[in-house]
């Protein structure tokens, strides 16, 4: 029988199988971030081992780096103090490190595909939950804790349980990709299967809807697997891909031969088959807006807010959940999701601030101003899609609105560093995540493309971006 | 193991609520333990005890691969967590740092343990006992992957059986 292409990646880097055992699986790529390696390389040093691979691990700083001006000196104190630690363990440990000022420095999953670092068919961890992203270029890329973290770097491998294996596939092509965009596919996949749909298994996404999109969107939806439950998700890599890739500053040398390599093996078999499946048709597709504290809380621009009844279909948890989320949001089932206020507006994060989410929020924005009594930033994914952005003129289109234009980093997609909002702020966000609290304590989430981010800044609450002009 | 329960009747308590992003600077885990829970429940350092349990929904530990979740919870004196499911990158957590059981019970015990009923969990029957309330329920067992895992103590003491 055939194999899936999950299946492929995992046998090809089995270390040590045994029945009833975990696999032993090599990890060819490991990144790293200031936030789950510090206790990781205490635990090295406590134990006097080296990083087996420094050569196979790179390191950058994102999640609580300030991105305001990057010449004064860092205020919060224990920020700063994690991010002299990760300095230091990578001087230490010899691993290659993208600092604060380095122009490759960004969001360790918009940096990792951008410098070639992500290949098709490799496997790849990173001690942060979407790690997940990487799938996009057909890599096996998992999120691990800090003490996977410690394991790989002590051994370069990670003692794992085979995940199953989930098709989701999307039929159809889209009429309008300008409006409906890979975060809505992606919102619109975990609203049907549901925040613990994916678990305990590896997705792969399938269909003229997937294959269809650019890398940039690829890489939206494997980011969020996670938010599905899923170990992992990824995409075939096709031609698409190995032109991504292509001349990047850490492709590898004989890339052509490896392309060659890839093309036949990097594909599930036609007669491989799924432990489970899910169809949607993209046509059945609406720009999303998450409406309460977790992705699956989410539904179609031109709906209103279901009821926790019609949510929850008799699920009594779930009911109390979604009531729960109506409380914390400050919303009422019923209310049309065009009707709903923001305060702010976040474009960023690992799911949606590389260069194609910048230039198509700027083209709703080119020429207008965020409504008064709205704030909006752009945070870009990187300092390399800052500088592109720039070059294409795309700061002064944001700046010209009114947004503001910041330094890479992670942001407010999870309130580590000052970018945070304020109790009862309701914000328009690309992120990935609408938990209570995320954003800053009481602050109020909904997640949403880019191109719907850019409209309700401009018009003060969310808007059908159907209905504008994007062509 | 006995222990007093603390409930949590809802499902997809994700690790932003188990610990505040804010947080994950914090690297003293006696400090960390103060602010566990406290994106969802500001009492609870107040009221948790050395040996308790939490009992929860469905999708416990959802969300971000922060370890500081499991051990946010461990610190504080939490020795195990039961609840209808687990997102897997908190499982796997918990278990390879040794810190603390993820024990997947049954709608029977979630429904009929209470807040503050005294339990005993025996993982080696995979039964649960409610002390308070005189009735007993079976805890899903461990895979035998995790069982070895937790077993041996945690991911780096591991090492598979030799033929």
């Amino acid at each position: 029988m055939g194999k899936t292409l999950f299946e492929k990646i995992w046998e090809s880097h089995i270390v040590v199988e045994k029945q009833n055992e975990p696999d032993l699986i090599y990890i060819d790529r490991h990144l790293v971030h200031e936030v789950t390696s510090p206790q990781a390389f205490d635990g090295l040093r406590m134990n006097n081992r080296k990083v087996r691979r420094p050569d196979l691990t790179i390191a950058t700083m994102d999640h609580n780096v300030p991105t305001s001006d990057r010449s004064l000196p860092i205020l919060d104190q224990t920020s700063a103090v994690q991010i002299k630690t990760l300095e230091n363990n990578c001087k230490d440990f010899g691993i290659k490190l993208f600092d604060i000022n380095s122009p490759n420095q960004g969001i360790v999953h918009v940096i990792g595909p951008q410098l070639g670092i992500t290949l098709p068919g490799s496997t790849i961890v990173c001690g942060d939950s979407h790690t997940s992203t990487h799938g996009a270029f057909g890599a096996l890329a998992l999120g691990i804790g800090t003490s996977e973290v410690e394991h790989v770097l002590a051994s370069q491998t990670l003692w794992l349980e085979k995940p199953k294996t989930f098709e989701v596939r999307v039929e159809g092509k889209r009429k309008n990709p300008h409006a409906v965009t890979a975060k809505d596919i992606i919102l619109s996949i975990i609203k049907n299967i549901g925040t613990a749909g994916g678990t305990g298994t590896v997705i792969e996404y399938r269909g003229e809807g997937i294959s269809d999109l650019s890398m940039d969107q690829r890489m939206t939806i494997c980011n969020m697997s996670i938010e599905g439950g899923a170990r992992a998700g990824l995409v075939a890599p096709d031609q698409k891909t190995f032109d991504y890739l292509r001349g990047r500053e850490y492709t590898p040398k004989n890339y052509e031969s490896l392309v060659d390599s890839w093309r036949d093996i990097l594909k599930t078999d036609s007669d491989a088959t799924f432990d489970k499946q899910f169809i949607l048709d993209i046509n059945d597709i609406a720009p999303q807006v998450s409406w309460g504290t977790n992705p699956g809380m989410t539904c179609d621009i031109d709906e209103p807010i279901p009821s926790p009844d019609k949510f929850s279909n008799g699920d009594v948890n779930q009911k109390k959940g979604a009531e729960k989320a109506l409380e914390y949001m400050a919303l009422e089932s019923g209310t049309m999701i065009e009707d709903i206020k923001i305060d702010r507006v976040f474009i960023g994060s690992c799911t949606n601030a590389r260069l194609e989410d910048l230039i198509e929020a700027s083209k709703i924005i080119q020429g207008q101003k965020v409504a008064p009594n709205v704030s909006a930033m752009v945070v870009p994914g990187s300092q390399m899609v800052k500088k592109q952005a720039e070059e294409m003129g795309l700061d002064k289109i944001f700046l010209d609105a009114n947004f503001e234009w910041r330094e890479a980093g992670c942001s407010m997609c999870l309130g580590m560093n000052p970018d945070i909002l304020s109790p009862g702020e309701r914000c328009a966000s690309t992120s990935n995540r609408n938990f209570e609290g995320r954003q800053g304590n009481g602050g109020r989430t909904h997640l949403v493309s880019p191109v719907m981010a850019a409209a309700a800044a401009i018009n003060g609450h969310f808007v059908d971006v159907r209905k504008l002009d994007l062509n | 193991m006995k222990g007093n329960i603390i409930k949590y009747a809802r499902d997809n308590i994700d690790t932003d609520v188990i610990i505040p992003g804010e947080y994950l600077k914090v690297h003293d885990y006696t400090e960390l333990a103060t602010h566990a829970m406290e994106g969802l429940d500001p009492d609870f350092h107040s009221k948790v005890k050395e040996g308790d349990f939490i009992l929860s929904g469905k999708n416990f530990g959802c969300g971000s691969s922060r370890e500081h979740a499991p051990i946010a919870l461990s610190h504080s004196g939490i020795k195990a967590i039961l609840a209808l499911s687990f997102a897997r990158i908190f499982y796997r957590n918990s278990v390879d740092g040794a810190f603390l059981l993820p024990i997947e019970i049954d709608q029977d015990a979630y429904d009929g343990i209470s807040e503050g009923d005294e339990i005993d969990i025996d993982v080696s029957k995979n039964e649960i006992k409610n002390i308070t309330k005189n009735q007993t329920y079976k805890m899903k067992p461990f895979s035998e992957i995790i069982g070895k895992i937790i077993a041996a103590g945690g991911l780096f003491k591991y090492k598979p059986d030799q033929d």
